[in-house]
Order: C-alpha cells, then structure tokens, then sequence
C-alpha cells in the first residue's frame, strides 16, 4: 500500500492497513470499501453519530470480522493471529468496565494476559492516567471519567504499539482532558500508532496530527485539518477582518477577484473568498492604497468543526 | 500449554469469582443452593421413606430444576453476561488461545458450583436423613454441573442473548422434549446427571431405559463437557463483539 502513500489517506510505513473494508450487520451497512492506513503518530478518526468509527476501531483490533476485504495490523490480521494481541489495545467508548475490580486489578490481569513480567509497570500505568489515589477502590463505585482512565491504564500496561481509542476523554474533567491528551501525544510522538475517535472535535485538533473523517461508512476525506480544508477549494471561505474603517475596507474588497461576499456586521467584515491565500497576499497591498489600518485578521472556518461540517454535509 | 500460557491460567482463572461473579448474582445463586436443601428437607417430610423421598425430590427438585438453574446462573456469569456487558474485550484483546480461555473460564465456573450447589445436594441427602446417597447425589450433581456449564458457556460463545437460550434449552429442550424422546436424554446434563444419580444409588424409580447409568454416565457427561468446550472455543473464534449498545 506504500504505493498510494501520496494518497492522504494512506501514510509510508503503515502499521494498520484497511483494504476495501466492508461490515454490515443485517441490512445495516456500517463500513462500504474503506480503505485508509495509520502509521506511528496520532490519527484523529471523526465522523458522526453512526458513521462507521466504532465499527471501523472494532475491525482494526479483529473484535468484528469483515464481510469484505482486509484488516492488517503489524502485518498480520489481527482476527486470525492472536499474539499480536499483545502489541495491540483498545480502550472501547462504552463504560463498561468489571465493577467489582479495582484498576489495580484490572491493570494486573492486563498485565498477566498480555505476558508483562516487570511489576512495576502495573504502579506506572496506574500513575499515568492519575489513578494513584484510588488503585484499590473498586471500579463501581467510579465516575465515567475515572472508568475511562482505568481503562486506559489497562491498555497502557502492555506498552502496545498500536492503540485504539474510542472516544477516550469522554466524562473526563477539564483538567484530565489536558493531561491526557499531552499523554496521547507523548505516546505518539514516541512511535507509537495512536487512533483516537472523538465528538471534541476542538480536542481532537489539539490532539492529532492527521485526521480520518468516516462518513455513512465511507472514507470522507484524509489528511491534516488543513490539507481537508485547502482541498475543498470549490467552497468559499470565510475570514474575519477588523480595521479603523470597515466601509471602506468593504468597498475596497468588493474589486477583488478572489473575494466571494463581505458582510459587514458589528465585529467586522465576514468576507467569503475562493482562495485566502490570494486574499491574505492582497490585503496589505489594498490596506497601504486605501489607507486603512488592520486590526484583525481571522480564519473564521480553519476549525476541524467547519472542516467536519463541511464534508459530512 | 505453553510456560506463558501456564502463568496467566491463574489470572484467567482467578478472574472468574473476582469479576465475573459479583455480590449481586452470587445473592442470586443462594436461590437454587437454598431451593436443593428446601427439597431435602421437604423429603424428609415423608415418614419411615427417606431414600425414595430423597430420590424423588432428586429427580424432580435437584437434578430437574435447582441444578440446571443454579449451573445456569454460573455459567452465563461466566462468560455470555460479560459479553453482554461489553466487558468481554479486556479479555478477548490479548495473545490468550480460545481453548486457553473456554477452559479458564469453564473451570472458574465449575468450582463455583463445585463449592455451592454440590455440597448442598449433598447436605440435603443429610438432611432428609439418607446419608447413604450423600456420596451419589454428590458425585452426581459434580458430573452434571460441569457439563451444564460446559453448554452454557457454549451458548454465551454463539449467541447474544445467552440466559434467554440457556433458559430454552433448560426448559424446551431438556425438560420437554428430553422427557419424550430418549436420544435427546442422552445429550442432556439434566438427564445424564439424574441418570449418574440413579446408577450409583441404585435407585429403580429414576432409572429410565436406554440412558447409561451410573459411571457410564459420568463418562459421558465428560464426552459432553469436552464436546462444549470444543464448540465453544470454536463459537470465541466467529463471535462478534459488537459493543453492548448494539
């Protein structure tokens, strides 16, 4: 598949490869001909409700077979090879979790399942998802955030290549959601393979360097939130421009090739344009001519939520 | 096995009576354990017949009703509620053969029941004041209550909604349609049990002709155990988990 590497979709020393995926159940088709890979590094996987993501993070980790083509992880399927299993974790979005444990138990039989020998790893994993505190109270009596994290520490014990996570900061607090997104990067930027499928979408741009977007089951688009935008380049964009005087920046605008619409409201000017890279090279030009001085300059739909919006639409 | 294989049995094992049975369903299991000594002490209730008493409230109460069910309660806990639950995966995701795993859990299962209903089914011998079929009652409801679980584990590795199946076979298949037709009496724990039962009590009234009695019975409630457990591994291989919200 390294050969559709210039495909964004596709990524150069690919650790999860999806060929021509299909997974329906009944009449339900939840995945149709998906084909996308992950390398190391973290992959942000978005789509709506019941677009396909839980489906597509079940396949890559064999939890569901596929009626059509081929999963590959670490180079083999991970269905049929069960010892891959031990280079490979996922942390499932439901909360469900074994109620009369406690994450230290869970992290041990982790550990044990997966053949991890140090002991130490156990009081690691627990620490790095802030679970310390509360290692031997049992899982029941845990928040939906604090199931999350206890689920990750259970992954995190085996030191996995790749690791799948669905909807991990789901019931996380503020604070937890910082500190495991800076440990997802860290893991990422470690080589190692991170998916993460997530609603937050202003997270997920925080979080992942490359974006998946999965819509009625079918790859929507690939690549940085960026490359996803810069490609819809037939859809204007909007940007916002504040100035000492706003008629008149308005007036001047409206001569401009690549410039769509201008809206002049109470913040500013919204103008919509076919390019902003030729309208950010105009700007100053047209500023100096008119002499008019520029306070702002903002990307009103750069955000993965207008980018998400855009191509689910 | 292999040496890893034969260092995580124990957590496979031991995360049976930890996770898979919580207080809740344990409470749920005193049921059947209470309603095998309610049988023993309602066969008491006839004078001077204590043998026949207890064999009668055997074949119906124990081996007919409170074994099937207590077995059942075991082993839907011990595999399908999980899938259920959607708790499976941490257990599903790992390098753990299916054999590895049916066997751990079917184990797990086993010394539940073997710890809970059976010395009730032999304590109720006691009870009823025939100590002498103590011994056979015990021996009996061990063998059944293996091959029981065995077949619910079976059915959690295959369907979805594994009490509900579990539940039919119990009743549709065991109780009715085993009670008519002797081939499928041949199959069923419920039946091979009893007939176990009445073997080595050399009990006449539950003998039923053309079912090996006895140790023969035993043996072939092992043949069933293995056969479960065969199948099982193989349904672990084809299950989907889908999430417990699908």
């Amino acid at each position: 598949m390294s050969a559709l590497a210039t495909d964004p979709a596709f990524v150069d020393g690919a650790t999860v490869e999806v060929d021509e995926v299909s997974v329906w159940f009944g009449p339900k088709v939840a995945l149709s001909e998906l084909s996308c890979s992950f390398g190391p590094g973290v992959t942000g996987l978005l789509g709506p409700n019941g677009a396909g993501k839980t489906t597509l993070m079940r396949a890559i980790c064999g939890l569901i077979p596929t009626r059509r083509g081929q999963v590959s992880v670490l180079g083999v399927d991970p269905r049929a090879d069960r010892d891959v299993h031990a280079r490979i974790a996922l942390v499932p979005e439901e909360d469900a979790v074994p109620e009369a444990l406690t994450p230290r138990q869970l992290v041990r039989y982790r550990a044990a399942l997966t053949g991890v020998d140090d002991r130490d790893a156990v009081d690691r994993a627990i620490a790095q998802v802030a679970l310390t505190d509360v290692a031997d109270r049992r899982l029941g009596g845990f928040s939906k955030g604090m199931r999350q994290r206890a689920k990750i520490a259970a992954t995190l014990v085996s030191d996995p290549e790749v690791l799948v996570l669905d909807e991990p900061l789901n019931g996380a607090d503020p604070v937890q959601r910082v500190a495991l997104i800076e440990l997802f990067q860290r893991l990422g930027a470690a080589g190692r393979t991170v998916i993460v499928s997530s609603h937050v979408l202003h997270e997920v741009e925080r979080l992942a360097d490359r974006v998946i977007v999965v819509v009625h089951g079918r790859l929507a688009a690939a690549g940085s939130h960026r490359a996803i935008r810069e490609a819809m380049a037939d859809r204007p964009r909007r940007v916002l421009l504040r100035s000492d005087d706003d008629r008149a920046l308005a007036r001047s605008l409206l001569g401009l090739e690549p410039v769509v619409s201008v809206e002049l409201g109470d913040i500013g000017l919204t103008v919509a344009t076919k390019s902003a890279a030729e309208l950010a090279l105009a700007l100053p030009r047209l500023a100096r001519d008119h002499d008019i001085r520029l306070r702002e300059v903002r990307a009103l739909d750069a955000s993965l939520e207008s980018v998400f919006a855009e191509v689910t639409r | 096995m292999t040496a890893l294989a034969l260092r995580r049995f124990p957590a496979l094992l031991g995360y049976v009576p930890r996770a898979c049975l919580p207080p809740r369903r344990l409470a749920v299991l005193a049921l059947p354990c209470l309603t095998i000594l309610a049988s023993g002490l309602l066969a008491r209730a006839i004078e001077g017949r204590a043998t026949a008493g207890f064999a009668d409230a055997a074949g119906l109460g124990i081996f007919g009703l409170a074994m099937p069910l207590g077995a059942l309660v075991i082993g839907d806990a011990v595999l399908g509620a999980e899938v259920r639950a959607g708790t499976f995966p941490f257990t599903w995701l790992s390098p753990v053969r299916f054999p590895e795993l049916v066997l751990a859990r079917w184990l797990g299962g086993w010394l539940l029941a073997l710890a809970t209903l059976v010395p009730c089914a032999g304590l109720a011998a006691v009870l009823t004041g025939a100590p002498s079929l103590a011994w056979s009652v015990i021996v009996a409801s061990a063998a059944g209550a293996a091959a029981h679980i065995a077949l619910f584990v079976l059915i959690g590795c295959v369907t979805r909604r594994a009490a509900v199946w579990s539940l039919a076979v119990v009743f549709v298949v065991e109780r009715l349609l085993g009670a008519v037709l002797s081939g499928i009496a041949q199959l069923s724990p419920t039946w091979q049990g009893r007939a176990v039962f009445a073997g080595l009590g050399d009990l006449r009234d539950l003998r039923r002709s053309g079912i090996p009695e006895g140790w023969d019975a035993v043996v072939r409630l092992g043949l069933i155990t293995v056969a479960c457990l065969a199948l099982a591994s193989l349904g672990l291989r084809r299950l989907q988990l889908t999430g417990a919200r699908d």
